[in-house]
Parts: structure tokens; sequence; C-alpha cells
């Protein structure tokens, strides 16, 4: 895969365009019934990082003489390496792991006991192939075999909470994640503020009119027509375009910032949202990675920021909600020639949320020094995924099909959440 | 099933006149029988030349119905195969004003970047929408997302011009061995997958990796790291100009890792850029990529199922590839001639990815198009820009990766009949000349079998003709824009 390029944040810089999105610090609730609209257990956001995102230098393992050997270019010096600006050093949270500097936006959360580190996590396949183990990751399935819907679509289609909203799960971008294939209703939306018919308002009415005609069958393509257009009408009624915040929100001005505002606006909106999902790519570092400063760290800054906005704007909302950042593997641990790293192994996840056991780096650590490292050089993965994503589904989303939602694999509880 | 040579006939015969297709309503039915979880299929017969220009073509043009209906399907197969005996005068005159068609990597690097990809842009669309050699562009398009290339990194925004006009679209329908080593060599390529910086100290795996999981062998190729490893090591100073001649190919020695390789098994001495060129000689006759090449090719063109659906017909256009060592053309003919062309009618369904939803459009109505900004733009948020898709596995080409997006194909399909496009415009009085009469019923007639090749179920035409009338004091004008908004926003219109 091939670093530097964001596809969306390429389209917003030199397509669309579409200047900064201005919401309102308060938007009306729909007119769903309580009972109906409330999920039983807290929205979860789940942002992918596309590219197998580099776990060692963001959650550096500053403790590890191995990682500044390995990495003569490309580390992150120490927290008390004075050779180094302050600003370019690892931010220490424990004496041994410490993050990236442009993490720093995450610290407050850290400090609240919002935001926990599972480090030394994946998955068990070892093709170190993007596309075979995403696919794998969102099928939430070990081998080829097993349900080609994905594990959000099963956790959606296990637990019925009578949620009738067109909005339970849905995906930020054009096209729909994989984790929520299987899931009735699962949408993408690229932009809710943009989510309407343009134009003419009669002939826009008599489209929706034409429209409904022809999308009364239940395959699933009519069914996702069906879907459409209920959100049309939800989308509607919230009029997100109306209203206008005073505040200006500290969201980045990126396709991810911006996604992170629209999930908020409809967390507060409270339209039924029962799962978002969302993506981040360019994380592909072969070539020029950088350290401190340069193109992940541009990346991590992104994610930083948003999540940080994201977690200050929903503040309120934080016992009902649950983030999860994860990416397909991580990255060998010694540099390449060309300032980069190769796919790897084990990798991370971050998670948000005032009902995790946050402030903490939650790991059974390996160790990268010789003897340590897994396969060509790779740090060893000692917490499976799914240990981590079935806490969250059984503790805060409240749903124990556990076994539906992870064929075949049995996880063990590693303590992450209330 | 399969048609005998007399009914097949006797369907393309039916083309030609489309009244005679009033019948044809099960056509529609069958496409609401889509299941979540199983591809639609159509059990009943219909005309061959509709749907197999939907499956082999941008969209069925009536032109190109009437000489199926004339030659036959499988002569005009044949005929697609040869696309240099194909007159396309009307379509080179559309694109012979974009410079970057005939610039070297000096000249294109020298443009304005912006200009310069939306001139590659428009030069592709142009030719998917007016070529008539259309197989001939499916294929370069099938090879351009096999090969896929993003503008957005690096120096591919002007590298990738020249990989499309001499990797893609040179060997587009001949021998996958010269393809893929055109493609190895191409500076697009070297520098979009990171080779041009793999150098012996520490190699960089990227491109030497995706070269076997996605372009020769597959991810179940058989191949392992150290195979990736050892095959990065190899491909060590292959690398791109940056100064004189800039954008050429090089091989830099002083980058290239010494000693004999192992690769898939096999020892590799010590032979400077010959290394991996015996490698990529390799890969591109294995059986693996035979395998790996004909499934592709089967899901473009068949089933976005091939080994459940015709596991038979992957296995004999992969042996064809064998056969032939990679001859693409050899391997075209077993899929369609043998394949597509004798049950054109009952192919599981395809559902159109975003360029096949706007070109069929543009094509079926006859639209008069620049195939510029607007286009490009309604693609992305299609979700499928092109030349921009991120990743090297490129576009999908499953139903469920596009499925869930209806929106943006409704605002386009509401804009482009009322001249909301900004470049593209079609001619509705042209279409509906001559009808008997222009009630809603006869407008709605002679769209649907435009746009679907099939009247639409009746109880959707009452419908839908009941809504047009109930508006009081709407010209007939009008009327046509709304059923062809609603006829190409309909679920048979997303098919293919």
């Amino acid at each position: 895969m091939s670093p530097i390029i964001n596809r969306k944040d390429f389209l917003q810089s030199t397509v669309l365009n579409p200047g900064r999105i201005i919401w309102p610090e308060w938007m009306p609730r729909l007119a769903f019934s309580p009972a109906q609209v409330e999920p039983r257990g807290d929205t979860l956001v789940v942002v992918f990082l596309r590219g197998a995102a580099d776990a060692l230098n963001m959650v550096v393992p500053h403790g590890e003489s191995a990682y500044y050997a390995a990495r003569p270019t490309i580390h992150i010096p120490r927290p008390d390496d004075r050779r180094s600006a302050a600003g370019e050093r690892v931010i220490d949270l424990d004496g041994f792991f410490g993050l990236h500097p442009t993490l720093k936006p995450l610290l407050p959360s850290w400090q609240e006991g919002h935001l926990a580190v599972v480090h030394a996590c994946g998955a068990p396949d070892e093709s170190r192939s993007h596309f075979k183990a995403m696919e794998l990751m969102e099928r939430g399935v070990s081998d080829e075999g097993g349900p080609a819907s994905g594990w959000i679509g099963r956790h959606l289609a296990t637990y019925n909470t009578g949620n009738p909203s067109p909005l339970r799960a849905i995906g930020l971008g054009e096209m729909l994640p994989r984790s929520l294939y299987g899931a009735v209703p699962a949408s993408a939306l690229r932009s809710i503020i943009d989510f309407h018919l343009s134009g003419d308002t009669k002939a826009a009415g008599q489209m929706q009119a034409a429209l409904r005609v022809f999308y009364q069958g239940t395959d699933a393509v009519s069914r996702v027509g069906q879907e459409t257009l209920a959100i049309l009408n939800t989308i509607e009624a919230l009029n997100p375009a109306g209203y206008r915040s005073k505040s200006e929100p500290s969201y980045p001005a990126s396709e991810f910032g911006s996604g992170l505002q629209q999930i908020a606006m409809l967390v507060k909106a409270e339209v039924g949202l029962e799962v978002a999902a969302i993506d981040v790519g360019g994380w592909d570092t072969h070539f020029a990675q950088g350290s401190s400063q340069g193109l992940m760290a541009g990346l991590m800054s992104n994610l930083a920021q948003g999540l940080a906005a994201f977690h200050a704007d929903l503040h309120a909302h934080q016992d009902r909600l649950t983030v999860v950042v994860m990416s397909e593997f991580g990255r060998r641990v010694n540099e390449n020639a060309s300032l980069g790293t190769d796919h790897g192994y084990g990798s991370l996840m971050l998670l948000m949320g005032a009902n995790i056991l946050g402030g903490q780096v939650h790991t059974d650590w390996p160790g990268i020094q010789a003897g340590q490292l897994f396969g060509p050089g790779d740090l060893a993965v000692t917490t499976d995924y799914r240990d981590v994503l079935a806490e969250i589904i059984s503790k805060r989303l409240g749903n124990q099909a556990l076994g539906e939602i992870f064929p075949g694999y049995t996880p063990a509880l590693r303590g992450i959440a209330r | 099933m399969q048609l005998s040579r007399g009914e097949f006939l006797r369907l393309a015969g039916l083309v030609s006149a489309s009244a005679a297709l009033q019948g044809c309503a099960p056509l529609y039915a069958n496409f609401a029988a889509l299941k979540a979880d199983a591809p639609m299929r159509s059990n009943l017969p219909s005309p061959a030349g509709f749907p197999a220009l939907n499956r082999l073509t941008f969209g069925p043009r009536q032109s190109e119905l009437h000489t199926i209906s004339e030659l036959g399907l499988h002569a005009w197969i044949e005929q697609q195969l040869a696309p240099e005996q194909i007159n396309d005068t009307a379509a080179s005159l559309r694109i012979r004003h974009l410079d970057s068609l005939s610039q070297d990597a000096n000249a294109l690097e020298a443009r304005e970047k912006f200009e310069l990809i939306s001139e590659l842009k428009q030069a592709t669309l142009l030719r998917q929408v007016y070529s008539k050699r259309q197989l001939y562009e499916s294929m370069v398009e099938f090879w351009s997302d096999h090969f896929n290339i993003s503008v957005a990194k690096g120096d591919c925004w002007f590298l990738k011009v020249v990989d499309d006009r001499q990797v893609i679209r040179k060997h587009a329908l001949g021998s996958f061995r010269d393809l893929l080593m055109a493609s190895a060599h191409s500076p697009a390529m070297l520098t979009y997958l990171d080779n041009q910086v793999n150098h012996k100290d520490a190699p960089n795996e990227n491109y030497a990796r995706e070269v076997m999981e996605l372009h020769t062998l597959g991810v179940h190729g058989g191949y392992t790291q150290d195979d990736v490893m050892e095959l990065a090591r190899c491909l060590t100073g292959w690398s791109v100009k940056t100064h004189f001649w800039l954008g050429d190919f090089t091989f830099v020695p002083e980058m290239h890792a010494g000693g004999a390789k192992t690769v898939l098994g096999e020892v590799i001495p010590s032979a400077g850029i010959a290394e991996a060129e015996a490698v990529i000689d390799r890969l591109a006759v294995h059986p693996a990529t035979a395998q790996h090449i004909a499934t592709k090719l089967m899901r473009r063109f068949i089933s976005d199922d091939p080994l459940g659906d015709a596991p038979t017909l992957v296995s004999r256009a992969a042996s064809a590839f064998l056969q032939t060592k990679g001859d693409i053309l050899s391997v075209l003919r077993v899929i369609l001639l043998d394949g597509l062309a004798t049950q054109a009618g009952q192919l599981p369904q395809k559902f159109k990815r975003p360029v096949n939803f706007v070109a069929s459009a543009l094509r079926s109505l006859e639209a008069e198009t620049d195939a510029n900004h607007a286009i490009a733009a309604t693609l992305s948020q299609l979700g499928q820009p092109t030349f921009e898709w991120p990743t090297p596995d490129g576009p999908p080409d499953h139903a469920a990766a596009w499925s869930s997006n209806l929106l943006p194909r409704w605002q386009f399909a509401l804009a482009l009949p009322r001249a909301e496009i900004p470049g593209s415009r079609i001619d509705l009085d042209h279409i509906l000349s001559a009808l008997p009469t222009n009630s809603p019923a006869d407008m709605i007639d002679r769209l649907s079998h435009r746009l679907l090749g099939a009247a639409l179920p009746a109880e959707t035409r009452r419908e839908l003709a009941a809504l047009i009338t109930a508006q009081p004091a709407v010209e007939p004008h009008e009327q046509a824009a709304v059923i062809t908004a609603g006829i190409l926003a309909s679920p048979a219109f997303q098919w293919r």
C-alpha cells in the first residue's frame, strides 16, 4: 500500500473544498419515543487506521534500548533527551511507554482516566497483507472460512434494541466498511449536511415520490433505498444546515475531523445512533515516515486533534460512549533504508470513554530485544484484538452473544472496561 | 440454462424492434428478486444484446444493439477483440485537443498539476463514453484497476500519464508477461509502491509484496514473507531518474544488493537487473497467476462469485492462460465466447460500479458530454474517483462494496435530465420522438426500454404513470425528465 495519500483529505482539499462546517451546541431531539431510541449500551465509534499504523512510534516503548538501536533515524527521542527540543520528545506516560509528541492533545483524556492503550495486540493472521488482514479483522474471524458479514453487523443482528432508527449504524465515507456488512440498517453517509436531494424543490419532491414507487422491493438494494429515503426524512427534520454554533469547534479541518463532528451531532441529537465507523487512511509508511515531525506525525496530529475535540465536544455523554481505534497490523521494528518501515505484526488499540479503565497501558509486553521478536523482526502479539472488542461488546454494549460475533474464538477478558 | 443457437438468434433479433419487447417485463421483475446474501439470478431468457452490452461496454447504445441484432453477439465480440480494425475517428476527434496524450515525461512534468490530472481523467472518460472499441476500453479499465496507481502519490500525477499510454493501453489485449514487465519498469508504479528508493542497506518491501500478492500470484499463491524479502533484494536499485531524462526508468547498480537470492524455492544468481526480470518472467506464467487473473476477469465479466457460479469456466480460462503463456485475447475468448455469449440472458447480475452507472446513463441517453470536472466530481462522490483510488488493490468489483451509497446516484439521476450537470446534455425530445401519444405511459415505455432493455413491471408502470398524471399542469418535457430521473435512480438501473 502507499503512504502519504489520504484519498478523502486529498479530495477535500482539491475538489470539494466545503469550507468549515459550523455545528450547533445543541440539537433538537427527534420524535422517536425514548424507549425505542435509547440504545441499551454505549454508542460505539470505531476508528480504523488503514495501512497498518506504526504502533511503536505512536505509543513509544522509550524504556527499550532496542527501540533506539533499531531505529537510528526515525525514533522519537526519550522524554529526558536534552539533545532534542522538548516538543520533539516522547511524552512519558508510565516510565516505560510514552506518547508521540503530536498525540499531546490526548493527554487531558488520559489524565482524566478516559483513555487507555492496549499494546502488542493484533490478529492471528500472519500474511502481512493489508487486504487479507483488514478483511479478516473487520469480519472478526480467524481465517477465510466463517461468515462473510462483519463483526459490527453481527453484533447488531444479534442484539435487538427495538431501535427503528434508520441511523442505527452508519459508516462515514463513500463506502460501507466491511465491519458493518450484515447490519440492517447500515448506510454509508459522506456528509450529513449534504444528505438531501438538492436543486429545485418541486423536482426533488417528485423524485422522492418516484423513488418510493421504485423502491418497494424486499431485495438488499431496495432496502438500502428505503433506508436512504428514511434518512432523508430524518435529516430533513434535524435541519443540520439551519444551526450555527457560537463557539468555534476545535475539530481539525479534515475529512476525519468533519466525520467525527457529524457523529457527535448525531449523538447529541439522539437519533438512535448505536455504532459509527470511520476510516483514516495513509498509514502505510514504507517511505519517509519521519520521526517527531514528518509524514506520520501529520497523520497522528489529525488523529489526536480529532479524538480530543470529539472527547471535549461530547464530554457530557462520555459515560454512554466508547471509542475504539485500531489498525490491521503494526510495522517492522527495524527501519528500512528509505526512512520508513515495512509490514510488521503486533499493533495497538486506543480506547476512549468514561467507562474504559483509562490512564493505563494494558499490555503483556513481549519486548523487542533480539530473541523476543516475531517473524522477520516484528513486535509479537500478546493480546488478540477480539479480547478487547469482546469486552467492550459485553460490558459496554450489553450484548453477550460473543460466540456469534466472533465465531470459533473464545475471548479472554483483559479488564479494560467497567 | 444455456440458450440453443436458435433461441439465441430469435432473442437477439428481438432487440432491433423495441416494440417487440413489450412483453419482456419478467427481466425487470427478476431484478427485485435479489436476496440479501446471495447474488440474484435471472432464470428467464432475455434478449442477448442488452445484457451482453451492459457487461462488455460502458452501457448499451442503440447503434450497438442494432449491430448485434444484425451480426449476432458472437461476431460482435470477435469484432471487439480486434479493436485496431474498428474505425474510431469520432472518439479520436473528441480527445485530440488533449496535449498530454503525446507528451513525454519531461513535458508532462512542466504542466500544471491539477490541469494535467483533469486531462488524464477526461481522456479516459471520453473514451469510455464515446469509443467504439468498447471491449478494449473495458480491458483498459480492468488493467488500470489491477495495476492501480493513484495520481495523488508523489510524482505519479505526471508519471501515470505515461504509464496509462505505455503500459496499460499498449498491452491491454496483448501478452500478460509484457504487461507485467512494462508495469515493473514503469516509473509510476515504482514510485507508487516505493521501489524507487529500494536500497540494499535495508530493502523496501512494498512493491515486491504487492507484485506477488496483487499483480500475479494472489494472496494464496504460495509465496512467503521470505520470498517477499528476497524479491525485494532482487529489486533493489530499480528506480526512476530525477534529473536528466527525468521520469525515465533507471537501474542503479550502487543501490543493488549483491549475491545470490532465493525466490519461490529457486536460486537466483547475482545478475543485477536480470535477477528481478527472471523472477517476473516466472511470476507471469505461474499457475497461481493464471488462476488469479482468470478469476478476476471472470469476476469482471461474469459474476461476483466466479468460483461459486462458474468454476469450470474459471478453470478453462486459467488453462488458456497457461497454455498461451498469458495471451490475454485467448483468455478472453474462453470467458466471452464460450461463457458470456452462450448465456448472456442468464448471467448473474453485477451491481454497476460508479463509473458504469454514470457512463451507462450518458451512453444510453446518447448524451453530449465533455466528461470533464462535473463528471469527475460525481465519480468522487460515488466513491470511485478516476485514478485516485489510494490503495494498490484498486476499486472493488463486487456489489456489497457499492450498494450502500445510493443518494449520490439519485442526485446524478435527478440532475442529468434537468440539464443540471455542467458540460452534459441529453435530448429527451429526440429520444421521445414519434411516440403514439405524449401520455406518461408511452413515455415510460420508451424510456424503460431505452434504459433497462425491458418494460417496467405493470404495477410499477401504473403507479409511476399515476404519479406523473397527478401533477397538474406540468409540461410533457418536465414529465419526461421526472420519468428519466426515476428510472435512472431505480434499483433496476443499478445492475448490469
